[in-house]
């Protein structure tokens, strides 16, 4: 096809060329109006070649192209046309690409679908824990042997149930919103100071009790996209589990520090720890440390800190040395284009 | 869908008996869309594995199927038009060309496939990367990792079926590692681009959704 290309053009300046020359030369006219009129009528048969020629390689390419289109929606395989330098193949293999990301849009909602599933599933063994324990004691208490001190104690035990329960749906039901996009951010240009002191404000109280010392390290002047009553709801997640892991007089950090693409916000404190091989599953919905189970918690703070984040663009990392404590760095995007 | 399954692949290098087993029957898929990290200490086989994946080196035995294509039965010219249209690299000392432009550099894959740039996606990368403002420099105008981010755009540019990087913040210092690595993160999600990456830190494979452990050439842990 190559040599047709160029030949063909090539051929056709050449005869022009000629004819230029005969016009210019001293040859007598008839002679000379009939080598023009042949030259003439070769350059036409000439194009006339030219057309039909990529008219017809036109035609085999569309052919070929709408063939492959139609195998791929038949689903079939076909690798002729891969990994070729040729037209044909770019875009059989463009084509093929196209089909992929539409599959694995296809798969998405069906794995969205199944995550559903099992979030419904773990809920309902959540919710089933502290019901099975109020039912209990609710037996205990109607039984008439029971005496007055043990009643009380009972309903003691009742009403802690009661509000752990009431506790979980709140969060179940924030942490659904979250996860199906329910929420609506107001991302606003304004001061992390600002969103950090939200979310300190219920902290100070638990803090202070276990003389946990707070230090914030923050230029009031740094601001970052971000919406601030969600953030401080994840800033304050992480520091619900800085305080409650963090043993008496003990101290939390907090730097803002700006960088060129994000914001860091990190939280370090001098708790427990958490073995490098727990980073990922701190994250998870409902997952527990083993040897955190005497605390309280439900495995559901970090799971809504790290959706809120992500949600904004950003993500939590966490460096620890067990035994020495955590840090928790949260990045905020600074630009307005992720 | 699995974008990339590896069967029993070895790689044997020398004879016995000081043969060393680089690679010792590793078996594993990668979902479409996903990140995966492959942790390793140095010597435990991850960028040779990695080598293997991107049809880089071949393997003594076992299979690689990219996107449904197996690798070791390519021809080499057709391997390297496949790896051109559907992998992205990305490795430690970014390889950038020094006297192209950050914009030149970014768009050379799908130049030399022969094809013209899609300049709204183009554009979309650039931004989500941070790069919208940095394209007319040469790369040594650039901090460390603002060049990565242009390997990382230059990987994207072409939709690859698979973006594999090797210890992609090895030269960079911990914050802008955490940057670098957060943006790679963020762009995967945003293009639903499936990640390999290899690294030996522990920390910047937390961003992942999927840990794999390689040690000795044979994989020792898998999770998600």
């Amino acid at each position: 096809m190559k040599v047709y290309k160029y030949a063909l053009p090539g051929a056709g300046i050449l005869l022009s060329a000629a004819g230029c020359i005969l016009a210019f030369t001293q040859i007598p006219e008839s002679v000379g109006r009939a080598v023009l009129l042949i030259i003439l009528l070769l350059f036409g048969i000439l194009d006339m070649g030219y057309y039909f020629y990529f008219r017809r390689k036109f035609i085999d390419f569309s052919e070929e192209v709408c063939c492959h289109a139609e195998r791929i929606m038949r689903n079939e395989e076909d690798r002729t046309q891969h990994n070729q330098e040729t037209l044909v193949s770019k875009v059989v293999m463009e084509l093929e690409k196209m089909d992929e990301v539409m599959q694995s849009r296809l798969s998405e909602s069906s794995r969205e679908k199944e995550n559903l599933q099992k979030i419904i599933s773990d809920t309902a063994h959540q919710v089933k824990t502290p019901l099975t324990s109020i039912r209990m004691y609710h037996d205990m208490l109607s039984d008439p042997d029971t005496d007055v001190n043990e009643k009380e104690r009972f309903m003691d035990i009742i009403r802690q149930q009661l509000e752990k329960l009431e506790f979980l749906i709140d969060s179940l039901i924030k942490s659904s919103r979250l996860e199906n996009d329910m929420i609506r951010l107001n991302m606003e240009n304004s001061s992390v100071f600002h969103t950090l002191e939200i979310s300190l404000n219920g902290m100070i109280t638990k803090a202070e009790r276990k003389k946990i010392d707070i230090t914030i390290h923050c230029n009031p002047a740094v601001k970052v996209m971000h919406d601030a009553k969600w953030t401080a709801e994840a800033l304050g997640n992480i520091l619900d589990n800085a305080v409650k892991y963090t043993p008496e007089r003990g101290n939390i950090r907090i730097d803002v520090i700006p960088g060129e693409m994000y914001v860091e916000i990190k939280i370090q404190d001098t708790g427990k720890g958490i073995a490098a091989g727990s980073y990922n599953d701190i994250f998870k919905r409902f997952y527990r440390e083993a040897s955190v189970s005497k605390e309280e918690g439900l495995g559901l703070g970090l799971y809504i800190s790290r959706n809120i984040i992500s949600l904004q663009g950003g993500y939590i990392m966490v460096h620890s040395v067990p035994g020495q404590g955590s840090s928790f760095s949260i990045f905020l995007p600074n630009r307005k284009n992720i | 869908m699995n974008i990339l399954q590896t069967t029993n692949l070895t790689k044997y290098y020398g004879e016995e008996p000081v043969q060393v087993k680089a690679l010792d029957g590793i078996t594993l898929a990668v979902e479409q869309g996903s990140f995966t990290a492959i942790v390793g200490t140095s010597g435990s086989g991850k960028s040779t594995l990695l080598h293997m994946l991107g049809g880089l080196d071949t393997p003594t035995g076992g299979s690689v199927m990219v996107d449904g294509q197996e690798l070791c039965r390519m021809k080499r010219s057709e391997l390297t038009i496949f790896r051109r249209r559907k992998i992205g690299f990305v490795f430690q000392n970014y390889n950038l060309i020094p006297n192209l432009t950050v914009y030149d550099n970014i768009v050379l894959p799908v130049e030399l496939d022969g094809r013209s740039v899609d300049i709204s996606y183009f554009h979309e990368i650039t931004a989500v990367l941070g790069l919208s403002d940095k394209l007319q420099r040469k790369p040594n105008k650039l901090s460390g990792g603002q060049q990565q981010r242009a390997a990382i755009a230059r990987a994207l540019i072409t939709k690859p079926a698979i973006l594999l990087t090797d210890e992609p913040t090895g030269n960079l210092d911990s914050h802008t590692s955490q940057e670098v690595i957060g943006l790679l993160q963020a762009a995967g999600k945003k293009f639903h681009q499936t990640i390999v990456m290899i690294t030996h830190n522990d920390e910047i494979a937390q961003i992942a959704d999927r840990i794999i452990r390689i040690e000795d050439g044979r994989l020792a842990e898998s999770r998600w």
